[in-house]
């Protein structure tokens, strides 16, 4: 017996700490009834090496606790077809950036065979340290799925099942409706504005990921960007910030498939934020020479903020007219919902 | 072990999983604790290791398809389990899926 009571106190040290009282007493039960069952066929005691081959039989204490554990993923079968998707998408985005950015970067620095060698050998960590944080996204997806399950389930099936998606559903979409959006398509719009603010809070200090070889262009000519822009970067950022925060709530939420007027509504108020900005620049006056005393540009640069200037106003007048049609379709929609109630 | 001996095993081992839980259902209409249920079992065709039923057991009985119950029985304390109402209806269905899948095979070898 002491030699099974060794056994229990090691499965022990690897149970769950709630239950281990409860599982060890229940297991020393079965194992004692066993035991017995054995001896008596015998019709004597186990030997000490019996003992020990029959324990060894049981398995090892780690595995025999391991039974007793909830069943553990880092990325379960639910969402694994969605991660792999979302998986290949940014490994195969990161390394095509990853590759222009680098590419532009040889180019315009002029560097040589050893700047292109080491790209090559930074690619697999770039790409490593992208494929650890979307698994570790989906871990935490999947770990806050295994703490809610019936939630998780729902979810993880409307974007695997589709077949089976309820009839009303299918007729939504028979009615020329927009189709819902799957869980696939909502993890991944989470995943790719994370990465979109993420370039963008890193356009300022490396520019070609914006402009490419263009950049060159911005250092060799006469002009800059007026300080205005600097609001209207931070306009963009916030924007998109606000969006990121908006479809992961939803998405936690489980809201990512219902309609969100209001949110289209806002969102599109908010885009003409930062056009309104540049807009109400001091002068209209959209860039600056660099060096003010330069006079042989200066006519040139009046002609520039004039048709930037006009661009905006246009771009204004296109985002203005489509907040209108959203708010016209809204109010068609409302009313048509309203005449229907009536019926 | 082979290629195919594992591949074997494998789908062996799927094959089972979903009757042993059907098998446990079946002989837990009677109640039994962990150790007279795998003899019970074992004596009708079915052997389960013990390491795959006493954790089986609890997780049936944390679904509500199990009941239990800590009672003495030969100066020792053991864990009675039994079919819960909700198990005897899941039990139901499961033994007409079980039947169904059954014929289907049956005609189709």
């Amino acid at each position: 017996m002491e030699m099974l009571d060794r056994y229990l106190q090691a499965v022990r040290r690897h149970l769950p700490w709630l239950r281990q009282d409860d599982i060890i007493a229940e297991l020393r039960a079965n194992l004692e009834a066993q035991l017995e069952d054995k001896e008596a066929e015998l019709g004597r005691k186990l030997t000490n090496a019996e003992m020990e081959v029959w324990l060894k039989q049981l398995g090892s204490p780690i595995q025999v606790a391991a039974r007793y554990q909830p069943q553990q993923y880092l990325i379960g079968p639910a969402l694994f077809p969605i991660y792999r998707f979302v998986l290949r998408l940014a490994l195969g985005w990161c390394a095509v950036i990853f590759c222009i950015a680098k590419t532009v970067e040889i180019v315009s620095k002029g560097q040589g065979i050893d700047a292109l060698a080491g790209v090559i050998f930074q690619l697999p960590w770039i790409l490593f340290i992208n494929a650890a944080v979307v698994t570790l996204i989906f871990a935490i997806l999947q770990r806050s799925g295994a703490q809610i399950p019936e939630k998780f389930a729902q979810g993880a099936a409307m974007g695997n099942d589709w077949p089976h998606a309820p009839a009303a559903a299918r007729d939504v979409w028979a009615d020329g409706q927009k189709k819902p959006k799957s869980y696939a398509q909502a993890v991944a719009e989470v995943i790719f504005g994370w990465i979109l603010l993420v370039w963008m809070l890193l356009v300022p200090h490396y520019p070609y990921l914006l402009m490419g070889p263009g950049v060159i262009i911005l250092k060799v000519a006469p002009y800059q960007l007026a300080p205005v822009w600097w609001t209207f970067y931070w306009c963009i950022v916030v924007i998109a910030a606000v969006e990121l925060a908006w479809r992961i709530i939803d998405l936690l939420q489980e809201r990512w498939q219902e309609p969100h007027t209001a949110q289209h509504l806002v969102k599109s108020l908010l885009g003409l934020i930062p056009l309104l900005v540049v807009l109400a620049a001091p002068g209209r006056v959209l860039t600056v020479l660099k060096n003010p005393a330069d006079n042989a540009h200066a006519a040139a640069l009046a002609q520039i903020n004039h048709w930037l200037y006009r661009g905006f106003e246009i771009v204004a007048a296109i985002v203005v007219l489509q907040l209108l049609w959203t708010v016209g379709q809204i109010s068609v929609e409302a009313y048509r919902k309203r005449l229907a109630a009536a019926r | 072990m082979t290629l195919a001996e594992n591949l074997f095993e494998n789908l062996r081992l799927e094959l089972r999983r979903g009757c042993l839980t059907l098998a446990v259902l079946a002989q837990l209409k009677e109640e039994h604790y962990g150790y007279t249920l795998r003899k019970a079992l074992a004596s009708r065709g079915m052997e389960i290791d013990e390491n795959t039923l006493y954790p089986l057991l609890r997780r049936l009985e944390a679904q509500g398809l199990l009941t239990s119950e800590w009672r003495e029985e030969d100066k020792r304390n053991k864990r009675f389990y039994r079919l819960s109402t909700d198990g005897q209806e899941i039990f139901a269905r499961l033994l007409k899926e079980w039947n169904d899948i059954n014929t289907a095979i049956t005609n189709l070898l």
